[in-house]
């Protein structure tokens, strides 16, 4: 069994925005001779999301909206909006917290004949819901590799 | 947009790891290097901002480091045109004044940063702080001194009552200076030095709950007063963010909130910024 953890580095653009990766874990996948098995992405952040949606334009702007109707950016009942002492900073993006949690902060898919199995209307985001920032999300590769050669963890930006 | 109040301390620049830099940041600021130097011009485009003054403090003698030196904000300005370099030294010393000339003559800094609550002093010292504010005067550059509630962690905030400040503008009315952070929450103090005193300019950097829509848009419209605002300090209050205290895109919203008429909007985000800064002849 291999787990093969890859942390990939990415700035993002904007306050908001959708970043397709699937072909950043297609080929972290088709680099690690796993054959068989699983992949998780996962972000490691509390205001970014993982998803799945199909790459279009028009869904990508719905889904954003989506998210702004259902956590406004202001609201005077959050009580996350104020100083937080660990940060050393202002703590007032309750919606983006909410935004991150509505969408999830994680998918996966099975991994057969060393290609993540995917619909072919399915794309993989990282959303970005309070940039612009650098920001680190994982690919975890799981599972059983045929080739003799096997992939070691890395980092990538 | 000019930002007018913003800190590197939440910046890894490519500059060389410096230990001293990074505990000055994290113990006497309260912060620590989290983002690339890309990500802080990134969050200026987000906001709208053009350029944004950068300000160091030097507090040698309160706790012996500076955050960030003059030489590394001017090796940083040199890097990124986007950023106006302002200078800091420690009232406490005496080559002090000598310094700033240095600063502003040599390394082209332009503008000085006095916080009295991280570096302990008095601002009506006539020893150590008038030396220091004459400098600043003769060499006709802006001084932005941090007023009100400190959120340094060893901060004191009784050091930064906008009312010491009344004595520094009365003798000696050729310095032009910005009460920071609108001495929150000595607001109407702070308020009653710019109405009286024409060189008296106020931040926009208040922050110390809810979101800056509900703190700035509190003091402007419920604590000073719109009318206030527009008929009396139109030309004396200047857009400051105090990034990384706050994003700077939030305090942008701020001043969208605030549905000011363009022309205030203006002057606030960018002309009263420029007549400080020396790049824009008084209106």
């Amino acid at each position: 069994m291999i787990s093969q953890v890859q942390r990939v580095s990415v700035d993002t653009p904007s306050d908001t925005a959708m970043l397709e990766i699937t072909q950043t874990v297609q080929r972290a996948v088709r680099e690690s001779a796993v054959t068989s098995g699983v992949v998780w992405v996962t972000t490691t952040h509390t205001t970014t999301g993982i998803t799945v949606n199909e790459g279009l334009p028009d869904v990508e702007a719905d889904l954003i909206a989506m998210l702004r109707r259902f956590a406004p950016t202001e609201d005077p009942s959050y009580l996350h909006a104020r100083w937080l002492p660990s940060d050393g900073a202002m703590a007032i993006n309750s919606a983006t917290h909410q935004r991150a949690a509505l969408l999830g902060p994680q998918v996966a898919f099975p991994i057969d004949e060393g290609e993540v199995v995917l619909g072919s209307r399915q794309c993989i985001y990282f959303v970005e819901l309070d940039g612009p920032l650098r920001r680190t999300y994982l690919i975890h590769i799981l599972g059983e590799a045929d080739a003799a050669s096997v992939g070691q963890g890395k980092d990538t930006q | 947009m000019i930002d007018f109040h913003t800190h590197l301390t939440a910046v890894q620049g490519d500059w060389p790891p410096d230990p001293e830099l990074n505990r000055a940041c994290e113990e006497v600021f309260g912060m620590g290097p989290f983002q690339p130097m890309k990500t802080f011009l990134a969050a200026m485009d987000e906001a709208g901002i053009t350029q944004s003054v950068v300000l160091p403090i030097d507090c040698t003698t309160a706790h012996g480091c500076k955050v960030f030196s003059n030489e590394q904000i001017a090796a940083i300005v040199a890097e990124q045109p986007r950023l106006i370099g302002f200078a800091s030294v420690d009232p406490n010393r005496p080559q002090a004044a000598g310094d700033l000339e240095h600063a502003v003559r040599d390394l082209g800094l332009r503008g000085l940063k006095l916080d009295p609550a991280v570096q302990d002093f008095d601002v009506t010292d006539r020893k150590l702080a008038y030396p220091v504010f004459a400098k600043a005067a003769e060499l006709d550059i802006p001084v932005v001194i941090h007023a009100g509630l400190s959120w340094a962690p060893n901060g004191r905030s009784a050091k930064a009552h906008p009312l010491a400040l009344e004595a520094v503008a009365h003798d000696l009315p050729e310095l032009r200076f910005v009460i920071a952070h609108f001495g929150f929450p000595w607001v109407r103090e702070a308020a009653m030095l710019a109405l009286r005193f024409p060189q008296v300019y106020l931040d926009t950097a208040i922050i110390y709950s809810g979101s800056p829509s509900d703190s700035v848009g509190r003091v402007f419209r419920h604590e000073i007063g719109m009318d206030v605002i527009r008929r009396s300090l139109r030309n004396q209050i200047v857009f400051g963010s105090n990034t990384p205290r706050i994003r700077p895109k939030r305090m942008s919203q701020a001043m969208t909130a605030l549905d000011l008429d363009p022309d205030l909007y203006r002057n606030i985000t960018e002309v009263n910024a420029q007549r400080l800064l020396g790049t824009k002849e008084a209106s």
